[in-house]
């Protein structure tokens, strides 16, 4: 004979596990259900009011499979970080127009830069940036470059670039430049010269 | 007596418990597949590659990846594959040896490619890819220093070509000679594409896209076999070096 404390107990025990399990069942499905805020709002600020400055920066021409300097006005920072967010903008600006010589859609935005010492910079795309980007070797490659030069050249000391996608790491850009490691900066010139030189 | 059966009774519970917890994580675990590692040797379905082939063709893509959307009823994988089968034919019928990666529609890995050419051990990788912008070839080497870190027998995966990359430059550079005299549409660049830097034999990338403007033109017959018989011509002058290993 089973005494009677022993069945409470056991009956207990079993409810508190049953809660559990559905509990966590729940949690599951609420975390699956939830929907991602991919680019939901443009990560970099809005340009600040104020002087601005003359830069160069790296354009890509698919037409022609070029890379070609381009002087645009962008606010003055005094910060690495900001100053790399405005010349990230206005480098974006020029490829989400109309007429763009390498198109991307309207929601294409580099969601953050973040300049890690010693000399690492990590550019991070959101979704909408890869979606648009036309697949092919030579087309990921212009934006690879465009997009590391027009940083390296602009603020000293980058020695090293990691981009992202919506803050992870992702395989390829559109199928073909590799993300998967960091990029060397002097090989990134390298191939610079390459593209401008044709 | 009764001290023992109660004792019993609390293990089954806690085991019972165990058990339901246990449930529980795999019920929560069971939306995410286990992935198996990246570098597991290839799936059943890949054929290994024969021995020793002088060229070692790879058309990009394959299976569930179809590369770029050339255009709607044009995957990049299947372009790839026609302009790989016709490469093999050219270089065949020029005496040279050739092999496919894939002789199918299926999905290779680019750890399985490179995996599959390092064992291999061809004398010369050629990485296919087709595109929609641009004109004509696009010949790539692999965005690596050529003075890579020596680790004895020991190569890091993500540099592995580092070794071979002055041999695969060597190649570029003669490839893309002969292709001059034939006023093809052309260009030599380095890239960072994969598998080129996992490979370790001489490695490039060739990237052919119209020269008309028209995507179709990648469709053409007529198109591939000229791409095709030009590669092929300017892979022959070189087959000798790359045959005796004497490549500089």
């Amino acid at each position: 004979m089973i005494p009677r404390q022993w069945i409470i107990a056991t009956v207990i025990l079993l409810a508190l596990a049953t809660a559990m399990a559905i509990y966590v069942w729940q949690l599951q499905r609420k975390e699956a259900a939830t929907p991602v805020p991919a680019a939901a709002e443009p990560h970099v600020s809005p340009p600040a009011p104020g002087p601005t400055e003359a830069v160069t920066v790296w354009v890509a021409n698919d037409s022609s499979g070029t890379l070609r300097a381009q002087t645009i006005s962008v606010p003055v920072s005094a910060r690495r970080q900001q100053r790399a967010e405005e010349l990230m903008r206005g480098l974006l600006g020029i490829y989400t127009t109309e007429n763009s010589p390498h198109p991307l859609p309207a929601g294409a935005e580099v969601r953050n830069v973040y300049l890690v010492d010693p000399g690492i910079a990590v550019i991070d795309l959101n979704s909408a940036f890869v979606v648009g980007q036309t697949s092919g070797v030579l087309a990921e490659e212009l934006t690879v470059a465009s997009l590391i030069e027009t940083l390296s050249s602009n603020i000293p000391g980058i020695t090293r670039v990691k981009i992202l996608v919506d803050g992870k790491e992702r395989e390829t850009l559109s199928g073909h430049a590799d993300l998967s490691g960091f990029y060397d900066v002097s090989q990134v010139s390298e191939l610079a010269k390459q593209l401008t030189s044709e | 007596m009764r001290w023992n059966n109660g004792a019993r009774l609390l293990a089954q519970l806690l085991l019972g418990t165990a058990l339901l917890a246990v449930a529980a994580r795999v019920s929560l675990f069971s939306q995410t597949p286990i992935q198996p590692p990246a570098n597991l040797p290839a799936s059943p379905q890949v054929q290994p590659a024969p021995p020793r082939y002088l060229v070692m063709i790879d058309p990009a893509h394959g299976g569930s990846d179809a590369g770029a959307a050339l255009n709607p009823a044009m995957p990049e994988k299947d372009v790839t594959l026609v302009f790989a089968r016709r490469l093999r034919l050219e270089l065949n019928n020029r005496a040279i040896a050739a092999g496919l990666v894939r002789d199918g529609d299926i999905t290779v890995s680019l750890d399985q490619r490179a995996g599959m050419v390092n064992s291999a051990q061809p004398a010369l990788y050629i990485s296919l890819h087709a595109a929609s912008e641009g004109s004509g070839i696009v010949l790539y080497t692999a965005m690596l220093a050529s003075n890579g870190e020596d680790r004895g027998r020991f190569l890091d995966w993500q540099t592995a070509q580092s070794g071979a990359l002055v041999r695969s430059r060597w190649a570029q550079q003669q490839i893309t000679a002969s292709l001059e005299k034939t006023g093809f549409p052309l260009r030599s660049l380095i890239a960072a594409l994969r598998p080129l830097n996992n490979v370790t034999v001489p490695a490039i990338a060739v990237e052919v896209a119209p020269t008309s403007g028209e995507v179709s033109q990648l469709g053409s017959v007529d198109y591939q076999s000229m791409v095709c018989a030009a590669l092929a011509n300017a892979i022959v002058p070189i087959a000798p070096a790359l045959r005796q290993g004497t490549v500089p």
